[in-house]
């Protein structure tokens, strides 16, 4: 165990925690209007169905970075021996504006740069428990 | 909303207090908040028993999930009204982002609608022990699940994502945010309440600060504090018996943001774009355009918000804010510098959420800045917060 906060998987989410864990970035989409939706709401952000029935549809994980930021403090436990790090926000292909915060695992001396394309990678935190992240391609 | 408020001009400040700004009071948080309400009303002119309305925002805006108890780390306007010991008939309260704008326009709307003859408003903050925004959670629910587990959490983290963006899309240099900082801290300097009274900041003291969450370092954010501000708000028409010269409040808008997206994310288009929404309608609502503001007081809670509310305002070109702060553009003792941040701002004074902007406002357009005052000070603007979120409020010397 890293120590770092591990998410607890709900109503809304545990479909995307359990194919995370088999390292699957599967995104919430709504049933009527088919857009992706970071993070699943009960109204369709989109369409604002109040019966989304969102399903988790596995997404090509790739995307481009729009912008990021070097942490150089950690204000949650089980972060500081990864300091300092990278956090990108990553625009994912499949849909305009939808955007997913991550780790870079390229580490603080990637030469980075708007527009930039990345790929979903995963941290295995505990068995079971895997968190998207991301790394230049 | 459309079209011209139809309240404009026909409420008014009428008297203020603040209290010393301070890391941590030697006092509770609820007594600071009496005895500064209680010297707001004298300042009116007025007895307790004439306050019959009492108008807040009480969020404790730490992120690290402490206890919060009212009268010691908040205070609300039911806590306050009861412990002045007054029996108000309009108490309430604005919940979420944009604090002051929530609550003055609830202070506003009801005067004018006839619910309350002079409300006491109050914001009343809080620096509660141990690292201001640390967090010991080992599990993330309900949204933070999205986030948390990432490592992207808190509002430096936040704010470090469009701050970025911004200096990338526009070629900007974190030096260029050297400007604001010196400019709040100098303007800070000179009020006796301040935290960072008689402490100005020079650029080379910004430049070697280390970087926390690039590109925010220390000075980029201001600093939490235990401090209290009230103001006492009227009709237009009772505020002519009073000692001290009205100041009108003309029109505000708020932000609402229309995407739906992760905690704490804010990209940089949704600030610009949802900022420009809300700008169009405030001039609509006060019946003004932004060459008539002389005193554009911008919220500076980060010092990205001054770049971002200088463009969105459109008191600089779109993309050239840095370059503006940099030219000397904000230097408000510089004849034609624009007031931005005349009343220390909140990197000036220490973290009152907006209450810095509200004041320099009232007190410059009262012409009650002692030796602050600015010769043009008639059409007012206080920021608050991010302008997709925040909002702004327009105030006037002279009702028009």
């Amino acid at each position: 165990m890293s120590g770092r906060p591990v998410p607890v998987p709900d109503e809304s989410s545990a479909p995307f925690w359990s194919a995370a864990a088999e390292h699957v970035l599967a995104v919430a989409r709504c049933a009527r209007c088919g857009q992706f939706t970071m993070p699943p709401d009960v109204v369709c952000p989109h369409c604002h169905t109040t019966d989304p029935r969102f399903e988790f549809t596995p997404v090509s994980g790739r995307g481009t970075v729009r912008s990021w930021t070097v942490v150089r403090q950690a204000l949650l436990p089980g972060f500081d021996d990864d300091l300092p790090f990278v956090l990108v926000d990553v625009e994912l292909a499949e849909q305009a504006d939808l955007r997913l915060i991550g780790r870079l695992l390229d580490g603080v001396g990637a030469d980075l740069h708007v527009g930039d394309a990345v790929a979903v990678g995963f941290e295995d935190l505990a068995p079971g428990v895997a968190i998207p992240a991301f790394e230049l391609t | 909303m459309s079209g011209r408020f139809a309240a404009s001009n026909k409420v008014a400040i009428v008297g203020y207090a603040h209290s010393q700004v301070c890391r941590r009071a030697d006092r509770p948080l609820g007594v600071l908040a009496v005895d500064t309400a209680r010297a707001a009303i004298a300042d009116a002119g007025l007895r307790f028993e004439q306050i019959d309305g009492f108008v807040s925002s009480a969020l404790l805006p730490s992120a690290a999930g402490q206890v919060v108890e009212d009268g010691v780390s908040t205070v609300s306007s039911a806590w306050l009204a009861q412990h002045v010991g007054v029996k108000a008939r309009y108490v309430a309260g604005f919940e979420g982002i944009g604090q002051i704008t929530g609550c003055v326009s609830i202070a506003v709307n009801a005067v004018a609608s006839g619910a309350a003859d002079y409300v006491l408003l109050h914001r009343a903050l809080h620096n509660p022990a141990g690292r201001y925004h640390a967090n010991p959670m080992r599990e993330a629910r309900g949204l933070q699940q999205w986030t948390a587990p990432q490592g992207f959490f808190g509002p430096l983290a936040m704010i470090a994502l469009p701050y970025n963006e911004y200096l990338q899309r526009f070629g900007a240099k974190r030096e260029s945010m050297a400007a604001v900082a010196v400019e709040a801290r100098k303007n800070g300097a000179r009020i006796p309440w301040s935290f960072w009274h008689d402490r100005p900041l020079n650029a080379d003291e910004y430049l070697s600060a280390p970087k926390l969450f690039d590109p925010v370092c220390r000075y980029d954010c201001d600093i939490p504090v235990d401090g209290v501000a009230a103001f006492v708000l009227s009709s237009a028409d009772r505020a002519k018996d009073l000692p001290h010269p009205p100041v009108y409040i003309a029109g505000y808008a708020a932000g609402a943001p229309t995407r739906r997206r992760l905690p704490l994310h804010w990209p940089l288009d949704d600030i610009l774009d949802g900022g420009a929404q809300m700008a169009r309608r405030l001039w609509a609502h006060a019946g003004i355009a932004a060459t008539d503001v002389d005193l554009p007081q911008v919220y500076d809670g980060f010092s990205l918000f001054v770049w971002l509310w200088l463009e969105v305002l459109g008191l600089c070109p779109p993309g050239e804010a840095h370059r503006f702060v940099e030219a000397a553009g904000i230097d408000s003792d510089r004849p034609g510098g624009l007031p931005a941040l005349s009343g220390g701002g909140a990197l000036g004074n220490g973290r009152m959420h907006g209450i810095p902007q509200m004041l320099e406002c009232y007190l410059q357009l009262a012409r009650r800045a002692g030796d602050r005052q600015r010769d043009r000070a008639t059409i007012g603007l206080a920021c608050h917060s991010s302008p997709h979120f925040g909002g702004a409020i327009v105030y006037s010397a002279e009702p028009f």
